[in-house]
């Protein structure tokens, strides 16, 4: 957690999209999301808007994946509802897991012409917004950890979906890679595009993030702009802000479905 | 053929031909063929060659369409690739008819070129005149090998659909593989005993046998060898099984499978 400590304040960074109004294109009301007897989203309510890049921050187990699948379609809520009102598009919805993971046989470029068969787009041209475009050849089972990230990231904006759900597009990268999956983030919010992101790195999200949602046990606890939000905390930094909002006194990893004492 | 239902095949054609299992797959196929071809005391002839190969290809089929198929689906569920594409437009039909299409190619061709290279050594040392349409009985020629190899084929496709289902029905490549073994197991001979046990206490009677027969693929594969190959060029009266409801159980088994398999990763 050491670089999530490091804060560097609101950043000074253009808006994503101060051009154009920020409309709403994908709305949840009230979603909740459970196995079994286990409840990982509670009452769940967010908008996302287009040209925005919004952060879902949270502790480990606070159901922040459950959440950006649901989001993405990929699970039915159990409750509530999720309300695509983006414009029309081939692919609504594009996806990075938390892992990706692609057939180790092909190369980076033969991975994106697959996806780029599915919906029409420039498999090149993907390779370099990402920064890949030297690694072309390259089979996937030779590429590190954060290429292979920033493989994912390329192959969820095929199609140039008007929004983009990334699970921890940073998770497990060195600092100049976690940065730059940020970067690519910001650059598709200032495109038009609505990123929705999950992450642990609070200094990139305040640095980059125009909306914060903070997860925990399943239930949003505050929202709303790194700006506001500390603010709103009277807190110097998103760290603090965190640190207030979800903090177990015990200090113990919340695990869902279990009640305190 | 749409061009996702392309890309999705042409992707497990590549996945196929990298890999490096399949040239060992090829060999094997080319070593038990050939292996029965000059083990046999038989002439070489298309037909007796077509009786010897019957009863090892009942085995080898299948263990080929198992290893070919049975990490496909659960592969890419593993690998999260299930849930990216389920933001593309592309259906779980799609897919599925995809990635049986891009398999079944493979299968294709692994069973069709050692059978076609032995097809060749007969032509060049059968001692009989070939007569390439075998539209009477009595009869030996290529086209009755080229029958058994479509046949053989067929049956490795159906097996095939049945190994994509259970790849789809599994949830880690551990229960894939023993999900797949199951059904070789099943199709070898779980399948011809329940019908050999039916049989012996009196279940199935005589009037139904031809038609519980088509039941089992295995048997459905031979009833069809025997009565579109082996009785054209033999004269019989006595009928092994209906081709008609043999041909129609082989199809029920391919796609009932591959509807399952759609129905499971739908469920996903």
């Amino acid at each position: 957690m050491s670089d999530s400590q490091s804060t560097t304040g609101v950043a000074s960074r253009p808006a994503a999209n101060s051009d154009s109004a920020a409309e709403p294109v994908l709305v949840s009301e009230q979603l909740s999301q459970a196995y079994g007897s286990v409840s990982v989203l509670s009452d769940v309510s967010v908008t996302i808007e287009s040209g925005t890049l919004t952060a879902v921050v949270g502790p480990n187990g606070s159901g922040k994946t459950t959440l950006l699948k649901t989001l993405a379609g990929l699970l039915s809520p159990t409750a509530g509802a999720v309300h695509y009102l983006g414009p029309d598009a081939e692919r609504e919805i594009g996806y990075l897991p938390q892992r990706p993971s692609f057939r180790p046989q092909f190369s980076t470029l033969e991975t994106l012409e697959f996806y780029t068969a599915l919906v029409d787009d420039d498999p090149e041209e993907l390779l370099a917004r990402v920064g890949l475009r030297d690694a072309a050849e390259r089979r996937v089972e030779a590429l590190s950890g954060g290429m292979t990230r920033l493989l994912g990231l390329a192959q969820a904006t095929v199609g140039d979906p008007p929004v983009v759900v990334l699970d921890e597009p940073g998770s497990g990268l060195d600092p100049t890679m976690r940065k730059r999956t940020f970067e690519v983030a910001h650059e598709l919010a200032t495109d038009g595009t609505a990123v929705i992101c999950s992450s642990h790195d609070l200094a990139l999200v305040e640095q980059w993030a125009d909306q914060v949602i903070v997860l925990d046990g399943g239930s949003v606890v505050d929202t709303g702009s790194p700006a506001k939000l500390c603010n709103h905390h009277d807190a110097d930094s998103l760290w603090d802000v965190f640190d207030i909002a979800v903090e177990k006194p015990d200090n113990q990893v919340a695990i869902l479905g279990v009640d305190d004492e | 053929m749409s061009n996702k239902i392309q890309a999705v095949a042409a992707r497990e054609v590549v996945s196929v031909v990298r890999a490096r299992s399949t040239l060992a797959l090829l060999l094997g196929v080319l070593l038990v063929t050939f292996g029965v071809v000059f083990v046999s005391n038989a002439e070489p002839d298309y037909l007796p060659t077509a009786v010897d190969l019957l009863l090892p290809m009942e085995f080898l089929v299948p263990a080929l369409a198992v290893a070919l198929g049975y990490r496909t689906i659960i592969s890419d569920s593993t690998r999260g690739e299930l849930d990216v594409l389920a933001t593309y437009p592309v259906s779980v039909s799609r897919y599925i008819l995809g990635v049986f299409v891009g398999r079944a190619l493979a299968l294709t061709v692994l069973l069709t070129i050692p059978l076609a290279i032995v097809g060749v050594y007969l032509a060049t040392t059968s001692p009989t005149t070939p007569t390439f349409l075998a539209t009477h009985q009595g009869v030996d020629s290529p086209l009755i090998f080229v029958r058994f190899i479509g046949l053989t084929v067929f049956f490795g496709l159906v097996v095939l659909a049945m190994t994509i289902a259970v790849s789809a029905l599994a949830s880690t490549q551990r229960s894939a593989l023993v999900l797949g073994l199951v059904v070789l197991a099943l199709v070898i001979i779980g399948l011809d005993l329940l019908i050999l046990r039916g049989v012996a206490g009196g279940t199935v009677g005589d009037e139904w046998l031809t038609a519980v027969l088509s039941v089992s693929p295995t048997s459905a594969y031979r009833g069809l060898v025997f009565e579109t190959v082996l009785s054209t060029a033999v004269e019989t009266d006595l009928q092994q099984a209906s081709p008609v409801t043999s041909a129609a159980g082989l199809l029920s088994w391919l796609l009932g499978s591959l509807a399952v398999a759609t129905v499971s990763v739908s469920r996903r």
